[in-house]
Order: C-alpha cells, then structure tokens, then sequence
C-alpha cells in the first residue's frame, strides 16, 4: 500500500470519527430502556428466540416512525437477559437489569413459574412489568400495581373451548350432547379437565368419558377403545407431541369418528403434528394463542415481512411480544416521562384498538384492575384440505375467520 | 362385550410385541449373566434403522425384516467383541460381572445421545403400506400392523427356541448359560458365544424395530419406554427364559389393555407393578426361571 493511499484512509477514518461524535448531541434524547427476560436457552429457547426477534422488529418499526414524539423523539432500546427457563435466574436477571442497567420498563417470561417471581420482584421496586404471554392464572390474580398481561391466561382457553362449543351449535342448528374428556396426567392436562367438568356440567352437557392417561403411553389404544364404547358427540383433548400423534392415528385405525374433536394446542400445534399423522387429524379443531390466516388487517403483511426477515412463520407467542412493544410505546407517548409510576398510570389507561398491534386475533388492549387484559381472546383453528394441502384455517372467534371458509361442524367423517 | 373381546385382542397382539422386545434382553442375560442396559438403545436403533430404510427406499416394512436384523445382528456382534469383551476378561473370575453392566449403561448413554445429536429429538413417525389399516372380526377391529407383528413375535420366539434345541451353536450357547467354565472345559470358546449372544439379542431388538415402527413413533430416548417394561417381563417369565418373556409379556399387555377398560389408563402401570410383586412373591424366579441363585 502507498504512503498517500494511507494517509488517505487514516483521514477519511478521523473525519468518520469526528462526525460521529458531532452526531451524538444532536439527538439529545436519552433512550428509553426496556429489560427483557426471557428463555434464550435451555427447554423453551425457541420460544424465547422468537418473542426476541418479534420485539426487534417492533422496536425497529417504532424507533423508525419518529420514535416516542411526546419525548421529543426518544428511541426504544432493549436489554435481554437470559432466564434458562429457570426462576432463580429470572429473578436474579431481573434485579440486574432493574439495578445495574436502570430499564424503565421491563417485560418478560414466557415461562409461568419465572414469570410470577421476576414480576413480583418488579412490583417491589416499582417497575412496570408487561407480561406479553405467560398462562398462569395467578400472575395477575395478587392485586399487584405494576403488572400487565397482554395474552388471555389458563382458564379463559377451556372458556373459549366451550363458548367456541355453543356459538358453533348456534351458527348450525346442531345440538351436542355429550362429551369425553381424554387428557394427559400432568399438570396441564389435569388443570385444564378440573375447569371443563364445571363448564361442561353449566353448559348442560353429559360427560360420557373423563380419561386422563400418561404421555408416555407405547398403546393408546385401551383409551380409544373406551373412546368408542363411551360413543361422544364431542372429544376434548390435551396431549403433548408424541400423545398427539398417536391418539389422531390410532383414532383412525379403530374407526373412531366423534361429531367433534377439540384440542388445547401443545401437541396438535406443534409443526410436526400435521407432518406426523396427514389426513387422519382433517377437520380436527385446535385451540391456539394466534394463526397465520387471521383476519385482521396488515396481519399478512407483518407475517410475510417477519418471515422475509427470519425465514419463519409468527406464532402465537411472538404476535403477544410484537404487540407489548406498541402497548409499551403507546403508554410512553401518553405519559410523556419515563417516571414508572406515571407510565404505570399510562398503561393501566390503555385503550389500544388500532395501529400495528392489532394483528393479534382479539379487538384491543385494555386492561382491568388487575392488570390483564380484558379483550384477550384465543382462535379455533381447523384442519382442512385447502387446495390439496392441509392447513390450519382460523374459525372462531367469527371476526378472526379466514374469509370464505366455512366451517365443517360436525365433523364425524 | 365387544369392548372386552378388542382389549383381550389388543393386549395379546400389544403383549407379543413387548415379549418380542425382552427376548433379546433374556437371551443375553441367560448366556453372559449380565443385564444389558443398552438394550432399550439397541431397539431405537433397530426402529431408526427399519425408519429410514422405509422412509428413504419405500419399502414394504417386512421387507425391512430381511435387511434390519441382519445388520444389527453384526452391530451387536462386534459391539460386544470390541466394547464388552475387554471388560469381560478382566473380570473373569466374578459370576455376575458389575463392570459390565456399568459398560452396558455408558453404551445406552452414547447410542441415545449419538442418535439426538444425528437425527435431533423430534418424533417420527413412518406412513407404510399398512399403517393405519385393519380388518373386522365380527364386532372387532384387527390392526393390520399389530396382528403381522403378533405372528412375527410368536414366530421369532419359536424360531429362537428351536435354534436353541436342535443346532451345535444352540447347544452350546445353553451350555454356556449353564456352566461358563465347565463348557470351557468342552472346548466351547466362550468369548465367541458371548459375541453370537449379542448379536442374536440385537437381532431380535432390530425385528422388533421394523414390527414396531408402522404403528409407532421414534425418537432417540424411545428404548427407555419399553425397556422399563422389558425388565419386568423378563423377571417374570424367569431370567433365561423364551417361552417366559412371551408369556410375561402377553400377561403386560392384558392387563394394560383389559384394567383399562374399568379403570382409568394411568392405574394400570401401578396394576402391572403390583402384580408383579405377587407373583414374584408366590414364585420368586419368575414363571420359568431355574431355581439357583443366579
């Protein structure tokens, strides 16, 4: 390299540098911080990846729309911190990015048992916490000030099942009788048959079957046997991956064919389920937080340009996270100051129901005072055939439904 | 009634399948007297094997049968020559040699992981020409599937057994199970029946992967859920035994399939265990077991 070529270089270098540091006065305004826990690693990374990549791509598209305006243009900035899904960790990352890294606000966990403790160590330092998912009843249910959840929690998923159950049988004229349980024996799948024996016995159903059975079972066979003496009109489901695929298939095989089959997510969302079983889960519904095809405006849109921009589809968990970033900039707007108790006072005002947060499949943000939403809802997808290709079509709530679908109610093949 | 008669047929045709898959573990254990935790490992790498032979050629799964076992019959083979033997001859003058079953185990560790890191955690399932297909019999549905792989089990275990009684090879591997050091003295070369005994037991674990795989799915820790089941019908029928580790499995799947029908399905595992200790009360040594201390 020649002496003046250097020279050159090491000049255009300087005066890079010297811009750079004329730039920074110019936009005085401090950023707003906003500290994210979150599982990066360990069981739920995947998850915990997405809602990272959601809130990117909010925080991009806010901070490129004039950022915060009422505070003369301030820019979000975010903080992860990385909970392994473990709630000793999440509490202790909490206080680091409330202490050390001074975040305004924080949001987080995905994981239930890390986002109860880490939201109750933000409300003792009164820092507004946005919980964008995380189904636990109780997170929300301690008469805390500085907790907010955007996503519907654990009992309002089996009070969609069963409002889901009537408005269907409303929109067809057909009357379902009975009803057969079949679930797995954990945690999940027993908390959610405790809550549909109430509903069930309220909405006058008859419970023919109520069958919990381990996730590890080599046969299902046995439960599908009682599934068939038992006879239902409609079967409730709640079944991890492996589960899934085998009761869909062995369904199949003992000609098994119920009015109805509904599922709770888990299992028969996970990608590989469809992949697994083929045309033997058509017409099953399934309960998920969100669906590609909902319909709501610019949905599509911000679907296709997050797969552009990750190579995948948005889930129900990242649209909860995408939506929380607009939430958070919405309340900064209104409270004009990064003072917590005044965003907090912003956030519980809340009346969201335009803008880019609306992709999500229910009609708003507002929350009680308990600080979960009010409107927070879940979609009913069915698995149909739609141009030789099973898909998940969105059916309820009836807003959300893919335009010209029309649901297959009662199913029995 | 009808229920009644499916669950009778179900958990007969189940059961075979689960005596299918002890087999090999009883065989190995009768020979080498060394409880082969690996063996839970050897039946997921037969059930990946029989996957991807159908998944990548198409292939009718019986066919599978010709080409899996084979090829797991020298897996086990030169698993045992290479990996167990060295252990073995160091630890030549022990009856129950611990080491070994301590070997076996690192063996189940690093199939199980080789296989998450190969082909990740996720199920597979395979659709074969006769997945999902039945037959009625009367009232009752017959699973295609599961009835082949009841006849290939009962034809397994007698195949196995007439090989046990009527050939050289088979002698002597019973002979070896009797008395290691007396059938060394007979000139029997113990090390080389050791490795035909694993290999025989991989065999068997690679016939119950292709009969398997049309009405299940596979994952890398798949061996762990039979291989729970594989020790207690192998303590049931009697250690050693052939016709003991088809009837002990029959007897699992019966009560799995039958109790289910009155009871809630998650009863039935603690209704296997239970009868299991009374039996083994009654009858320490299992249906057929031999009455010396092993």
């Amino acid at each position: 390299m020649n002496k003046s070529l250097g020279k050159k270089l090491v000049g255009l270098a300087l005066s890079a540098l010297v811009t750079v540091s004329f730039a920074v006065p110019a936009s005085a305004q401090k950023a707003i911080k906003i500290g994210n826990v979150e599982p990066l690693s360990g069981p739920s990374a995947s998850v915990g990846v997405q809602g990272k990549q959601a809130r990117e791509m909010a925080v991009e598209e806010i901070n490129a729309a004039g950022g915060i305006k009422s505070m003369g243009g301030a820019k979000l900035e975010l903080v992860y911190a990385d909970s392994k899904s473990d709630p000793t960790v999440g509490v202790s990352e909490t206080e680091r990015l409330i202490n050390t890294e001074k975040v305004n606000i924080m949001t987080g966990c995905w994981n239930s048992a890390v986002t109860y403790p880490a939201t109750q160590t933000a409300e003792r330092y009164g820092v507004p916490f946005v919980v964008p998912v995380a189904v636990r009843d109780t997170i929300t249910e301690r008469g805390f000030k500085y907790v907010f959840r955007i996503a519907a929690k654990d009992s309002w998923w089996v009070r969609d099942q069963f409002r889901f159950l009537k408005d269907m049988q409303e929109e067809t004229g057909q009357k379902m009788k009975t009803i057969a349980f079949v679930f797995e024996n954990g945690d999940w799948g027993t908390g959610f048959a405790e809550k549909w024996r109430t509903l069930a016995k309220q909405d006058g159903y008859e419970i023919v079957l109520d069958e919990p059975y381990p996730s590890t079972a080599t046969d299902l066979t046995p439960v599908v046997t009682k599934l068939k003496s038992a006879k239902p009109d409609v079967v409730m489901l709640v079944s991890n991956a492996a589960d899934a695929i085998l009761l869909t298939n062995t369904m199949t095989e003992m000609k098994v064919t119920p009015k109805v089959v509904l599922a709770s997510g888990g299992g028969h969302a996970d990608p590989k389920f469809l992949e697994n079983v083929g045309k033997n889960a058509l017409y099953l519904f399934d309960e998920v937080e969100w669906n590609t095809d909902v319909n709501k405006p610019g949905a599509k849109e911000t679907n296709a340009k997050f797969k552009a921009k990750y190579g995948y589809d948005l889930t129900g968990e990242s649209v909860d996270a995408y939506a929380a970033m607009y939430v958070i900039a919405d309340a900064l707007e209104r409270a004009a100051s990064t003072d917590p108790k005044k965003v907090r006072d912003a956030l519980a005002a809340t009346k969201l129901t335009t803008g880019p947060a609306m992709i999500v499949s229910y009609d708003g943000v507002e929350f009680d005072e308990n600080g979960q939403n009010k409107n927070a809802g879940i979609v009913i997808a069915q698995i149909a055939e739609i141009d030789g290709k099973l898909d998940r079509v969105t059916v309820w709530p009836k807003s959300a439904r893919r335009a010209g679908y029309k649901p297959v109610f009662p199913a029995g093949k | 009634m009808t229920a009644v008669i499916q669950a009778v047929l179900n958990g007969t045709m189940m059961g075979s399948m689960y005596g299918l898959t002890a087999l090999g573990l009883t065989l190995i254990f009768g020979v080498m007297k060394v409880v082969n935790f690996a063996h839970g490992s050897l039946l997921m790498v037969g059930m990946f094997a029989a996957y991807w032979l159908i998944k990548l050629t198409g292939m009718h799964p019986y066919f599978a049968l010709f080409i899996v076992p084979p090829f797991l019959f020298f897996f086990g083979y030169f698993m045992q020559d290479l990996v167990i033997k060295p252990v073995f001859k160091a630890e030549q003058q022990v009856r129950e040699p611990l080491t070994v079953i301590i070997v076996t185990t690192g063996v189940w560790y690093v199939l199980d992981n080789l296989a998450l890191m190969l082909f990740g955690a996720e199920y597979r399932t395979v659709r074969t020409a006769i997945s999902g297909t039945s037959f009625m019999l009367g009232e009752v549905i017959v699973s295609i599937p599961k009835f082949s792989g009841f006849v290939v089990a009962v034809a397994t275990a007698v195949g196995l057994a007439l090989f046990m009684k009527k050939t050289r090879t088979g002698k002597a591997l019973q002979a070896t199970s009797l008395d290691r050091e007396a059938a060394n003295l007979m000139g029997i070369d113990q090390y080389r029946i050791y490795n035909l005994a694993f290999g025989i037991g991989t065999a068997i674990a690679g016939i119950a992967g292709c009969v398997i795989i049309p009405f299940y799915y596979v994952y890398p820790s798949v061996g762990v859920v039979f291989d729970i089941r594989a020790f207690i019908i192998v303590v049931l029928g009697g250690l050693g035994s052939i016709k003991g580790a088809m009837l002990g499995g029959i007897i699992v799947g019966l009560i799995e399939s039958v109790f289910s029908q009155y009871i809630t399905s998650t009863w039935t595992e603690a209704i296997i265990y239970a009868i299991f200790l009374v039996i083994l009360f009654v009858k320490p040594s299992g249906f057929f077991g031999h009455k010396q201390d092993w």
